[in-house]
């Protein structure tokens, strides 16, 4: 039988209470899953240089630029990423130098003792091989399929279980961060007054999240096993280099050239 | 009640809901029907205020909805209380570690007294039939029972309208009976019910009228309840049955 309170419509006037951190949570899991999906929705277009090629010349180009001890070199590296990032989206290389800035402002800030001590120019080296490491990090993150990331990993000859264990991590962050956005809107649609346990409210949607990762670990590899799994795992071979992969190599080779003249 | 005019709303670049135009009056019982993937429970987050409509106006009972309003600590709160979302995953809404703390959750947040909580919960457990589950956690309930425990949550706060997101999805058929008895016992005590559905089955009764959502996002019918349901050909051709 339905209770008689229910039957009735009731006024209610609610009591103030600060809960922004709902709103806050919500807004930044948006974000970062946003931000994540964007990545590995894997309808980029087919990408003009092929991932393996792009983490090796990320590499060279981190290695060189720290090793080498002139300004000019990292001058020049600091041009190479300009032009790079140049032929990006607005948005794309307004997301990338902020975060690149941010992390230099800081290192420079840190250096800032050695300046007073009359070490200006290691301070503007050092800073600027920082931004320029940052910017083509961050460049290759958005610009590159996570998946395809990963899978350019095989290449350099890490275990495919390991890129296997890397591909999980990245399904269960999408799919615990939708689970637990969802959570926080539960949450909010019920904070209809003052709550005096935010904190428990908060342990609760943590709580259960992570029974939810665990069940779901297991009934994954329940079905890995059902399908085959054995605990070895081979991962998808690799298509061969195309002519604009061979185009990049070409540069990263005259860039090692560069270093050996001008930069070491 | 609800009024939504020319709605529409993307997700990331994808088209959710498309020139939505919709008028539902106090103690309406309406069923959302389409495929999958037709926006029908982006809708229902819509009517909760989960999403905000990229153009056009919602206005639930005489007051704009939008992401200012919303901003509002006072209406935000009233509105969440007069309108009650059962959401399409149930373990999403569950995060105390008791059920009765889970059904308390609410009328505690409302201010009541632990006399009023307490009767709140005591009946709403009995109404879900799920008194017997009081002290257990939440999580290691079955799939029904979570979310009859969500059911009664929401319930808890009493509101005028209840949204309910495929309420009868991995239900076993005495459960779904159950589902069905209870709101229509809603129905009878004058709450507005707006349910998304497939299980056509389970739900005979329970609508007076359906909304049809197509595949491309937009409202293709809005009629009698039993009319649409009678109509296999267009059922057919919008991929629903």
């Amino acid at each position: 039988m339905t209770p008689e309170w229910l039957l009735r419509s009731e006024g209610y006037a609610p009591r103030s209470d600060r809960d922004a951190f709902i709103d806050k949570s919500i807004r930044t899991f948006l974000s970062i899953l946003s931000r994540i999906r964007s990545q590995t929705r894997g309808t980029q277009r087919k990408a003009f240089v092929d991932a393996r090629v792009k983490l090796v010349s990320l590499l060279l180009l981190i290695l060189f630029t720290s090793l080498s001890h002139r300004l000019i070199f990292v001058g020049l590296c600091g041009t190479v990423v300009l032009v790079i990032l140049s032929l990006s989206r607005g948005e794309v290389i307004l997301d990338i130098l902020k975060i690149a800035l941010a992390v230099a402002g800081f290192t420079f800030v840190i250096f800032l003792p050695s300046i007073f001590w009359g070490n200006l120019v290691g301070a503007v080296t050092v800073t600027a091989k920082v931004l320029i490491c940052v910017a083509a990090a961050r460049f290759l993150a958005a610009t590159t399929e996570w998946r395809a990331l990963t899978r350019a990993l095989g290449a350099f000859r890490i275990p495919d279980l390991f890129i296997l264990v890397l591909d999980f991590t990245l399904r269960y962050i999408i799919l615990l961060g939708a689970l637990s956005l969802d959570m926080l809107y539960a949450l909010k649609l019920r904070s209809v007054g003052r709550n005096k346990d935010k904190t428990g409210s908060l342990s609760g949607i943590a709580g259960t999240l992570f029974l939810k990762s665990r069940d779901m670990a297991e009934d994954t590899y329940s079905a890995m096993e059902c399908r085959g799994f054995t605990g070895t795992y081979r991962a998808r071979r690799l298509p061969g280099l195309r002519v604009s992969d061979a185009f990049v190599l070409a540069a990263d080779v005259a860039f090692v050239c560069a270093f050996a003249f001008i930069g070491a | 009640m609800i009024r939504l005019q020319n709605v529409s709303y993307s997700y990331e670049g994808c088209e959710a809901l498309r020139t939505i135009n919709l008028d539902i009056s106090r103690g309406e019982s309406v069923a959302f029907i389409g495929p999958n993937g037709s926006g029908k429970s982006t809708l229902l987050k819509l009517l909760n205020g989960i999403v905000l409509a990229d153009t056009g106006s919602y206005v639930f009972d005489g007051k704009s909805v939008t992401r200012a309003s919303l901003r509002d600590q006072t209406f935000a709160r009233t509105f969440h209380k007069t309108i009650g979302f059962l959401f399409q995953n149930p373990e999403v809404q569950l995060f105390c570690p008791s059920v009765e703390e889970e059904v308390a959750f609410g009328p505690r947040q409302m201010g009541c007294t632990e006399e009023v909580i307490a009767e709140r919960s005591e009946d709403c457990l009995k109404l879900l039939g799920i008194a017997h589950l009081a002290q257990r956690p939440p999580w290691h309930l079955s799939s029904g029972e979570k979310r009859k425990v969500a059911f009664a949550s929401v319930l808890a706060l009493n509101p005028d309208v209840l949204v309910l997101d495929e309420p009868m999805n991995s239900l076993d058929p005495k459960t779904k009976h159950f589902i069905k008895d209870v709101i229509l016992s809603l129905i009878a005590a004058g709450k507005t019910i707006l349910c998304s559905t497939h299980d056509f089955a389970y739900v005979e009764g329970l609508f007076i009228r359906g909304i049809v959502i197509s595949s491309d996002h937009a409202i293709v019918r809005d009629d009698d309840y039993q009319k649409i349901l009678a109509d296999s050909a267009f059922l057919a051709s919008q991929n629903i049955l």
